[in-house]
């Protein structure tokens, strides 16, 4: 039989950013795994031109 | 040295009259309201406009004295996007006859984009096309929960909050929006295995 063996983590080595307790527990990424890798391949952004606009509105406010 | 600062120290800062702290909030937090926003709204324009609208709205809000900070701007910004939304949905009562035929969004890092072929990029730009697809097909309700949490990185507490739901609706609505997708992607035959 062949054994893994699993390296020890101190507890600081813990990724826990981005964890949501909630969503841990009810085991999304476990369960729809390829849905939301997908969902992870789109990631929308403003166009520069729009954050520019936005800008320039706010220093006029001021 | 603003990069470092939290939000409450940006916004202190502001009102204080340095200008450039929300400009810093604005860069900060862009990519989640804009992509909270160009999700649920179809139309591009429309879509614009309402981020810019959330962010005037923030200022207005932030200099009559409405936001006290319990460390979580962003969850309070969305709030503004989603009334904003609503807003919208209530003047126009049309929901279901605006056209996401013509979006257009700079989508891809343009340094990745550069780094990839043609080919590459025809396919990314197809998969990406097809998950808009997949996202617009969900009930409003099951939609927003996705959004809020896959793209605006909202926790599901903060979810329940501005959705006006409890934390389990909001949970049980994404269980539903992830099944309903898993269901349209066997139907459509839409590839998971691309990196």
């Amino acid at each position: 039989m062949a054994l893994t063996s699993t390296p020890f983590l101190s507890y600081h080595e813990i990724q826990v950013d981005n964890i949501d307790i909630y969503e841990d527990a009810f085991g999304f990424y476990q369960e729809f795994s390829e849905v939301i890798k997908l969902l992870e391949q789109l990631k929308p952004v403003p166009k520069k031109r729009l954050t520019k606009r936005l800008i320039e509105r706010v220093r006029q406010m001021n | 040295m603003k990069k470092t600062m939290s939000d409450y120290e940006l916004i202190e800062q502001f009102v204080k009259g340095e200008q450039s702290c929300f400009e810093e909030l604005i860069r900060r937090h862009k990519n989640k309201v804009f992509a909270y926003i160009s999700l649920y709204i179809r139309d591009q324009a429309l879509a614009e406009d309402l981020f810019q609208d959330t962010f005037l709205k923030v200022i207005q809000s932030v200099k009559c004295g409405k936001y006290y900070d319990n460390g979580k701007f962003i969850s309070w910004v969305m709030r503004i996007a989603h009334n904003l939304i609503i807003d919208h949905f209530r003047r126009v009562k049309q929901l279901n006859t605006v056209s996401n035929d013509d979006y257009e969004s700079d989508l891809f890092n343009s340094k990745k984009l550069a780094e990839d072929n043609i080919e590459d990029h025809l396919i990314k730009r197809q998969i990406q096309k097809d998950i808009r697809k997949l996202i617009s097909q969900l009930p409003d309700d099951q939609r927003e929960v996705v959004i809020l949490r896959h793209y605006s990185g909202l926790s599901f507490k903060e979810i329940a909050d501005i959705t006006d739901v409890s934390i389990n609706t909001a949970l049980g609505r994404m269980r539903y929006a992830l099944i309903n997708m898993r269901k349209m992607m066997e139907e459509a035959k839409i590839s998971l295995t691309y990196n």
